[in-house]
């Protein structure tokens, strides 16, 4: 406990937030309690620190993300050095399997949600299925090194070291063997993601985000016909629509109500490209891309790790 | 020596009563908080509220959309006004978990304010409604409880439960009229 204590370079009874749906004090100590009980490296006291402050966050909305039917764990992406400190994956099987910090990491925060925060299945938590996220939830890293645009983090206004947490509906696999071309990778992408029963179809999310991994291999031949980031996003969001027909009739109105459907006739996963967010991650294999599909209005959440 | 330290966080304060009855009706202005999930709440407050209207109360609707970022800043300040107009506040419905976490939320807040307040849930999500007023420390809000499934039923049979249930609603609102008085048949 000590040596986690120091790590995390705050008093012990430090209030770091209050967590819903418990609404209690999650203090450094509760923290580095149950890192410990989870088997987390004591060096990552700063990140399971800075990941609680993200999802204490309003715009995150861990209020209604831990209550929900939904099967939403918050997924957590290291940026920065850290990564390789703490051994954080983003290589081949980033997402789950490999050997590394991330089990015990995601394991700390899933206890602390459930022993802080209070999250208990069919008491505080109405989820139907939940997820395997939530066991040990799911954490991993941006291949930087590998990633012909900036990191996830710096575009998002934090450079260095730095957590950013995301309300996941699980992880989901694309594959394709076709494509050799940027747009051809991209558009398997964005239509991979563009599923009716998507949350952000939903006619009762105000708005919502997605998140999709790019493997190196891909990521590559993306960059050198979108160098810009910007540009990767907004052609995603173009093609991450699906024609209104795809619904039966009855979805029309409360998706028309919504000014949804667009003057093609076509209904777009997410609002703006800016909603749609992309990282480097995963083994050289190719082949696969991965697509974490959002809870709903839970914003996504980027802060520093501090030592 | 082994130390044994606990992992979990525990919250004491508690308000175990329902706060003040809602009282006569006539000449009251009752905030009814509707969302943007269940079709159903909308039907059953329309009724409600026709109702309510009926007995002299003035009843102002809020709709419940994004609750996070800016949308949802915009959303605080206003539910914060309707509270502020209000003489008694309404707030449904919970049939999910998120949305809840958001009814109980709001009408914690509204309880907050001392007016009468009464949340709406339906029968699958009762017990999650009464751990989270306990939890939000208020076990005595007020809840009723519609049946369950809800809003998968025709408008027809919604209606009918919304007029079957509206004596005691009011009965469990505390409201003082004589329709409220009325013993059930």
């Amino acid at each position: 406990m000590q040596d986690f204590l120091v790590r995390g370079g705050r008093f012990p009874d430090e209030l770091i937030a209050h967590l819903p749906p418990l609404k209690t004090e999650c203090t450094v100590e509760k923290i580095a309690i149950n890192a410990v009980m989870a088997g987390a490296p004591p060096e990552s006291m700063p990140l399971l620190i800075a990941a609680i402050e993200a999802m204490a966050d309003p715009k995150f909305d861990l209020a209604g993300l831990n209550a929900t039917t939904g099967s939403v764990v918050p997924a957590v992406i290291v940026n920065g050095p850290v990564r390789n400190k703490l051994g954080i994956p983003y290589q081949a099987g980033c997402l789950g399997g490999v050997a590394g910090s991330a089990a015990g990491i995601g394991r700390a925060l899933r206890l602390i949600m459930r022993n802080v925060a209070g999250q208990l299945i069919d008491s505080t938590s109405q989820s139907v299925y939940g997820t395997p996220g939530r066991v040990a939830g799911i954490v991993f890293g941006e291949w930087e090194e590998r990633s012909p645009w900036a990191p996830l983090a710096e575009r998002r206004g934090v450079k260095g070291d730095a957590v950013t947490v995301y309300g996941a509906m699980g992880t989901a696999n694309i594959c394709d063997v076709v494509a050799d071309s940027a747009e051809g990778f991209l558009e398997i992408i964005a239509k991979s993601m563009a599923y009716p029963g998507a949350n952000g179809f939903l006619t009762s999310s105000a708005f919502s985000e997605t998140l999709c991994a790019i493997n190196p291999v891909w990521a590559e031949v993306i960059a050198r016909q979108f160098p810009d980031m910007r540009d990767v996003q907004a052609f995603l969001w173009d093609k991450c629509a699906l024609p209104i027909d795809w619904w039966r009739p009855e979805y029309r109105k409360p998706i028309e109500a919504l000014g949804r459907i667009k003057a093609d006739g076509r209904v777009h996963l997410v609002p703006t490209s800016d909603d749609v967010l992309v990282m480097v991650a995963g083994g050289l294999g190719g082949l696969h891309a991965a697509m974490l599909h959002s809870w709903g209005t839970c914003l996504t959440v980027t802060r520093a790790i501090s030592e | 020596m082994t130390i044994v330290l606990d992992p979990t966080a525990g919250s004491n304060a508690d308000i175990a009563t329902p706060g003040p009855d809602a009282g006569p009706l006539a000449g009251k202005r009752v905030a009814i908080r509707i969302d943007m999930l269940w079709r159903s709440w909308d039907w059953v407050s329309q009724i409600w509220a026709e109702e309510l209207r009926a007995e002299g109360a003035e009843v102002e609707f809020w709709r419940s959309c994004g609750r996070t970022g800016e949308e949802g800043r915009v959303a605080a300040e206003e539910y914060a006004a309707v509270l502020a107009r209000a003489d008694m506040a309404i707030v449904g419905l919970g049939n999910c978990g998120s949305c809840t976490s958001w009814t109980i939320a709001d009408a914690l807040q509204a309880a907050a304010t001392g007016i009468p307040t009464i949340a709406v849930a339906t029968a699958h999500f009762e017990a999650l409604a009464k751990n989270l007023a306990r939890r939000g420390g208020r076990s005595g809000l007020r809840l009723h409880i519609l049946p369950y499934p809800l809003d998968i039923l025709p408008r027809s049979e919604v209606d009918d439960i919304a007029r079957n249930q509206y004596r005691s609603f009011l009965r469990n609102f505390g409201v003082r009229s004589g329709l409220a008085q009325l013993s059930a048949a």
